[in-house]
């Protein structure tokens, strides 16, 4: 079911981002930001669902106060004239690998191991 | 039953708020994907600040080399309107050369202040070719501008013959007596060196059988030359 509402969602999301009007190019760079906080926290999520301490709660707002947190970063780096974001990204794509390492080692524990079950 | 139904309810808030935010997450994907696409990044609204650094920096230094070569256009164009501006005040200097020469040379029709003498024979003696010659060696010592002979004007190069007793000539036109000659120049010093007494032209004509008469003006005419002035064998300069 859970599948099933990730599948619709996409989906709906993409003709919704189709079809809604575009941000102007120099704020762009602040949704950027905003969608590597938000991919981060959907690998976070990914992770802890496989390692079963999944929270609905710490995901829904690592997922937007992430974004938020990172689009007032970027903005007040450009106020300071310091390229914040790039820390931002740093941070956030670091994590990204961290969960993406979580991912795959618990895939390949997962097949490596049932040949052996089975056996 | 009531827990059963409490997780059910659960798992359905769980699947509509990830449903949701997947929507929200590519929904904003997408915009960005839209934006990032249709965006010229090329236009100058759109480049990043380091870019257009380089544009200015670029254009700056194009316009700094548009300005040096403009300056040096100018400069050149300032010199050359100098020169065409001397030209002109050297082609003024000679044309008024060229007046002068074609004036002193007898191309033209001059008029000014000067004597007209008259010649004529009466039956005690002709008038002879070298009369007319030292008629107007005089005239030119005594400072004569222009000299004509019957309306010829006499030129350097012009000659003046008796190829017979009762033929004279002068530049290949017959002439006869009497004959007109007109000189211009200062009015005075030619009448007084003609008519010094005995020794002037007038008096010693007089003397050989020759009426000679002398008149001055103020406003002498004389006419210009009428043949062509040809150069065949003298070239300018030394060898």
């Amino acid at each position: 079911m859970i599948f099933i509402a990730i599948v619709i969602g996409c989906i709906l999301g993409a003709v919704i981002g189709i079809y809604a009007p575009m941000v102007s190019y120099t704020y762009s760079g602040y949704l950027a930001i905003a969608i590597i906080a938000a991919l981060d926290s959907v690998f976070g999520g990914i992770a802890s669902t496989l390692k079963k301490n999944f929270d609905l709660k710490i995901f829904v707002t690592g997922f937007f106060g992430n974004a938020i947190l990172s689009i007032m970063l970027t903005y007040l780096g450009q106020k300071l004239n310091v390229d914040i974001y790039l820390a931002a990204i740093v941070v956030f794509v670091g994590r990204m690998f961290n969960n993406l390492a979580i991912i795959r080692r618990y895939y390949i524990e997962k097949f490596t191991k049932k040949p052996n079950n089975n056996n | 039953m009531k827990a059963l139904n409490k997780e059910i309810k659960n798992k359905i808030i769980i699947t509509i708020i990830i449903g949701l935010v997947c929507t929200v997450f590519f929904a904003v994907m997408f915009i960005q994907f839209r934006t990032i696409e249709e965006t010229d990044i090329t236009a100058i609204e759109n480049m990043r600040e380091a870019e257009l650094r380089a544009a200015i920096s670029e254009w700056k230094g194009k316009y700094e080399e548009t300005i040096e070569q403009l300056e040096a256009n100018q400069k050149l164009i300032s010199e050359y309107t100098e020169k065409i501006e001397k030209n002109e005040e050297a082609s003024e200097l000679i044309d008024e050369d060229l007046k002068k020469s074609d004036i002193m040379l007898g191309k033209t029709d001059v008029y000014g202040e000067g004597v007209i003498i008259t010649l004529s024979a009466n039956g005690e003696r002709q008038i002879k070719h070298y009369d007319l010659l030292d008629l107007i060696n005089e005239l030119r010592f005594a400072g004569a501008e222009a000299i004509s002979i019957n309306d010829i004007r006499v030129l350097s190069s012009t000659y003046i013959t008796q190829p017979q007793e009762n033929l004279t000539v002068i530049d290949g036109q017959r002439v006869s007596s009497p004959f007109v000659i007109k000189a211009i120049g200062n009015q005075t010093y030619l009448s007084s060196s003609l008519s010094l007494k005995d020794s002037g032209y007038i008096d010693k004509a007089k003397a050989v059988g020759i009426d000679a008469k002398l008149e001055t003006g103020k406003k002498i005419k004389i006419l210009k030359y009428n043949g062509e002035l040809e150069i065949k064998y003298m070239k300018e300069g030394i060898n």
